[in-house]
């Protein structure tokens, strides 16, 4: 069958013009190229680097999430100081009435916030009063490893009276007045239990 | 090129020694300038390596590799500007002696052959040359350069109308 695309002539001439090669360094060449892995790391770097960067931001989230609910559920606790304690510094949270349920904490409490110091201030204090030896949750310490710059949750009091009463226990007295100082700076309204008071106090 | 895909160098060694002689002349014959030909015959292949992962059985491998090809030559014209190489720009090696084409064709005929080629415009030289070194049918050539059957038909039509004009005088 003769196709009436094609010329036998034509092809005749086309092919008496010559029938050049590449030059044989070139086949090496590409060859060699051919051999070579694909960089299959690739794929993988790129997928893990954004697993770390979604993981990151979730769990900032979620701490973010939880750092304003400890922050409400906080509220009452401050509401039991005692009615006749110096009002020295405003503490918002104090004026707030009656602890109503907690469902309904969570929309007062942030409209409050507006009143408070800002967040990044009383988080650095308490993040001042942090000692190197705290026992800080093992999950927790490698969230804040995972994510880098991480805002730390704050401590409820009640942490921080357990650390407290840790580091007495601990024998290291001098750590645990500092930090029940600080403590009682931070909340001065704070009415100990006799139980957690023997544990805190100076001995 | 599946297996290659998958990992087997040796089937692309295959694929390599039955096309790079017809593609290096389509590229050398598009060209017509051998350094640059080999520059482009080489991207071209480094390319398929680079594709490789999604080379998929849609199409004849000689049709893909032709086509990475003409996109390819379609970037070098562009920023070439579509310069016209003139007429007399054009060499013609000298005819093997034992090819009964070249004794036939002699020096003084493939000269004006290869210089009507070379006069050809881009896009018929490419559907001829598609037809001519890598065997592709009308329809590949027109899938090879993005362009309906029609066109692809025309221009290799085109192209033999010219080609046959400048042996007219052998």
């Amino acid at each position: 069958m003769t196709d009436p695309d094609r010329d036998a002539r034509v092809s005749a001439h086309y092919r008496a013009l010559g029938r050049e090669e590449p030059p044989a360094a070139l086949d090496a060449e590409i060859l060699a190229a051919a051999r070579r892995p694909r960089a299959r790391w690739a794929v993988p770097v790129s997928v893990a680097a954004v697993v770390v960067l979604a993981v990151g931001v979730t769990l900032r989230l979620q701490l973010e999430e939880r750092s304003g609910a400890e922050q409400v559920a906080l509220s009452p606790r401050v509401m039991q100081a005692p009615a006749a304690a110096p009002e020295a510094a405003p503490q918002p949270r104090r004026d707030v009435a009656p602890a109503p349920a907690p469902a309904a904490v969570a929309p007062m409490a942030r409209e409050g916030q507006a009143q408070e110091p800002p967040a990044g201030a009383r988080k650095r204090e308490a993040l001042a009063e942090a000692s190197a030896d705290r026992a800080e949750p093992a999950g927790r310490a490698s969230v804040s490893m995972a994510v880098g710059k991480i805002t730390r949750t704050p401590e409820t009091p009640e942490q921080w009276l357990e650390r407290i009463a840790q580091l007495r226990e601990a024998g290291k007295g001098r750590e645990a007045d500092e930090s029940l100082a600080a403590f009682r700076k931070r909340y001065p309204d704070y009415k100990l239990s006799d139980a957690m008071r023997a544990r805190v106090a100076p001995r | 090129m599946l297996a290659y895909r998958e990992g087997d160098a040796g089937a692309f060694e295959a694929l390599y020694t039955r096309h790079k002689g017809p593609l290096y002349r389509f590229v050398l014959r598009s060209v017509r300038e051998r350094g640059t030909a080999e520059e482009l015959y080489q991207e071209i292949w480094m390319r398929v390596i680079e594709a490789r992962g999604r080379y998929t059985f849609q199409a004849k491998f000689s049709t893909w590799l032709y086509t990475i090809a003409h996109n390819r030559l379609a970037d070098h014209w562009r920023k070439r500007g579509l310069k016209v190489v003139p007429l007399e720009d054009h060499e013609v090696a000298a005819p093997p002696a034992d090819e009964p084409e070249a004794r036939a064709a002699g020096r003084q005929g493939l000269q004006r052959f290869a210089a009507a080629l070379a006069a050809l415009p881009e896009a018929q030289r490419a559907a001829f040359l598609l037809h001519e070194e890598s065997g592709l049918s009308v329809a590949e050539i027109a899938a090879a350069t993005g362009v309906n059957e029609e066109t692809a038909k025309s221009r290799v039509r085109y192209a033999l109308a010219k080609l046959r004009g400048a042996m007219s005088d052998d």
